[in-house]
């Protein structure tokens, strides 16, 4: 019921079109930058995937990243614009289900955005890489990959989000966090494991390095720690209400 | 039967003291009117019953339920106004009423009955942002109302009404009891607002509960400590001029 009440709340938002259209946006760079380039990537040694990957996923990661962002404090300045949070409070719900409803929306819509993007991923690959084998079960283990490596940027975005009723500071962490840990070196093995850092690792250069099993050790943790923190928020902040 | 009672319930917010063990006793099948200037402390007293903020001391209980442990059960029979009305402004009236009656399982018919009550009908498919302050207010009265709650808590309810809704809104809050048995605890800073629905009134200042009876016994009190009992907004503001006059002469 929560997801469907969920759903409801987020009518006229314009959360859906900015994540098709951030989807889209995504889906459309590398079919656009083969277009421009197309030669130099095609001469490159490897698997289409990874070529295709390491020179578009910087900035596709960077585009996913943007759009949760504005849909965690689209969806919470839903809540707090009109008080609307105030109400599910004094009503027999859990605030934790709230968080949690909104998490599974925001998740389902990044697993929508990987799936286009993986699509065009597979389209550049078949279009422009005409001589290899396309594997169904490596695309899906990348989107799968790029899935989980996300989780925690999406919680902690959605946690930021929910702790500020003013959408503009949550918005404002939240792009500060973006570009700052983007500047991160991507070959520093514990930077690479912050949230908002880890969606633009690559699965088969994570395999390369050594560092793919880490990285999903360090994701889970991650996600049951900031999980952990929003259920504690939710706790303590009454006594200071 | 006291439907509601407090024990010493306190709040504080680090030195500052909201609400100073306050001892309340509501009457099952009541309009207890719950007065106060601003700041007195009323908003945070409702606050505490809804859990929307912990108590830091004392105690509640709500239809024979305690907080914490009971908080779900208590908000499924209480319905609630507190300070300004609540809603998605994304939604229309019709869509608003219907998440909460969803929450709270009732039939759809509740939803039609409640935006009947407060008259809301012929504007349930406008979106809530898109409301007058009134018809704002009325939304949120509606949103408390629904499912006929054997409790209501309502936070300055007529707040932001023409002179026409106040009476409507006042004539309604003063009907609950006969017609849904219901008990409302309604707080005001208007003692001449309060005066014409409340059964029994409870007089909060700086925290601290002055008084608690009927409006009779208030008049037998007020006589007893030489305030004016000609005007009752007047032995109100005697009543809370005297204590702040005292609190000036602690401190």
């Amino acid at each position: 019921m929560i997801l469907s009440l969920e759903m409801k709340k987020l009518k006229r938002t314009g959360i859906f079109p900015a994540f098709l259209i951030g989807a889209l946006l995504a889906g459309a760079f590398p079919i656009v930058n083969m277009l421009a380039r197309a030669e130099t990537f095609t001469s490159l040694p490897g698997e289409p995937l990874t070529i295709l990957a390491e020179a578009n996923w910087q900035m596709m990661s960077m585009i996913n990243l943007l759009v949760l962002l504005c849909g965690a404090c689209m969806m919470y300045h839903t809540e707090f614009a009109d008080n609307g949070f105030q109400k599910m409070e004094m009503l027999p719900l859990s605030s934790a289900g709230l968080f949690f409803g909104k998490l599974v929306i925001l998740l389902l819509l990044l697993a929508l955005m990987l799936l286009t993007e993986t699509a065009s991923l597979a389209f550049c690959a078949g279009r422009w890489f005409p001589g290899s084998v396309f594997s169904l079960r490596e695309y899906a283990l990348s989107a799968g990959f790029w899935f989980i490596a996300a989780l925690p940027t999406v919680i902690l975005t959605l946690l930021i989000a929910s702790a500020f009723p003013n959408m503009w500071i949550s918005l404002g962490i939240g792009v500060i966090l973006l570009f700052t840990v983007s500047v991160f070196p991507q070959d520093n093995p514990v930077l690479i494991l912050f949230p908002f850092s880890t969606p633009y690792q690559i699965l088969a250069l994570a395999r390369e390095n050594g560092t793919a099993a880490s990285l999903l050790t360090a994701c889970a943790a991650e996600v049951l720690a900031l999980s952990g923190a929003e259920l504690l928020y939710q706790k303590i902040r009454r006594c200071f209400a | 039967m006291n439907i509601i009672e407090t024990k010493n319930l306190t709040k504080s917010y680090g030195d500052f003291t909201a609400v100073s063990h306050l001892n309340m006793h509501i009457r099952k099948g009541t309009v207890y009117g719950f007065l106060g200037p601003n700041g007195a402390g009323k908003s945070t007293t409702m606050k505490m019953f809804l859990g929307l903020t912990k108590p830091t001391d004392g105690s509640f209980s709500v239809d024979g339920k305690t907080y914490p442990s009971d908080r779900r059960a208590i908000l499924q029979e209480v319905g609630s106004f507190i300070e300004a009305p609540a809603f998605y402004g994304n939604l229309t009236g019709e869509e608003n009423l219907d998440i909460i009656r969803r929450i709270l399982g009732l039939p759809k018919s509740a939803m039609n009955e409640a935006l009947e009550l407060v008259g809301l009908t012929q504007f349930r498919r406008r979106l809530a942002k898109k409301y007058s302050l009134g018809m704002k207010q009325r939304l949120g009265l509606a949103s408390a109302l629904i499912g006929r709650p054997p409790i209501l808590i309502l936070d300055e309810p007529t707040n932001g009404l023409d002179p026409v809704g106040i009476h409507e809104i006042r004539t309604l809050i003063r009907s609950l009891p006969q017609r849904y048995d219901c008990t409302v605890l309604v707080s005001s800073h208007l003692l001449s607002e309060v005066e014409l629905m409340a059964d029994d009134i409870g007089i909060l200042n700086h925290g601290r509960l002055l008084f608690e009876g009927s409006i009779q016994s208030l008049r037998e009190t007020a006589r007893s400590m030489g305030f004016p009992t000609d005007n009752l907004e007047n032995t109100f503001l005697a009543m809370i001029d005297e204590d702040n006059r005292r609190m000036g002469e602690r401190r």
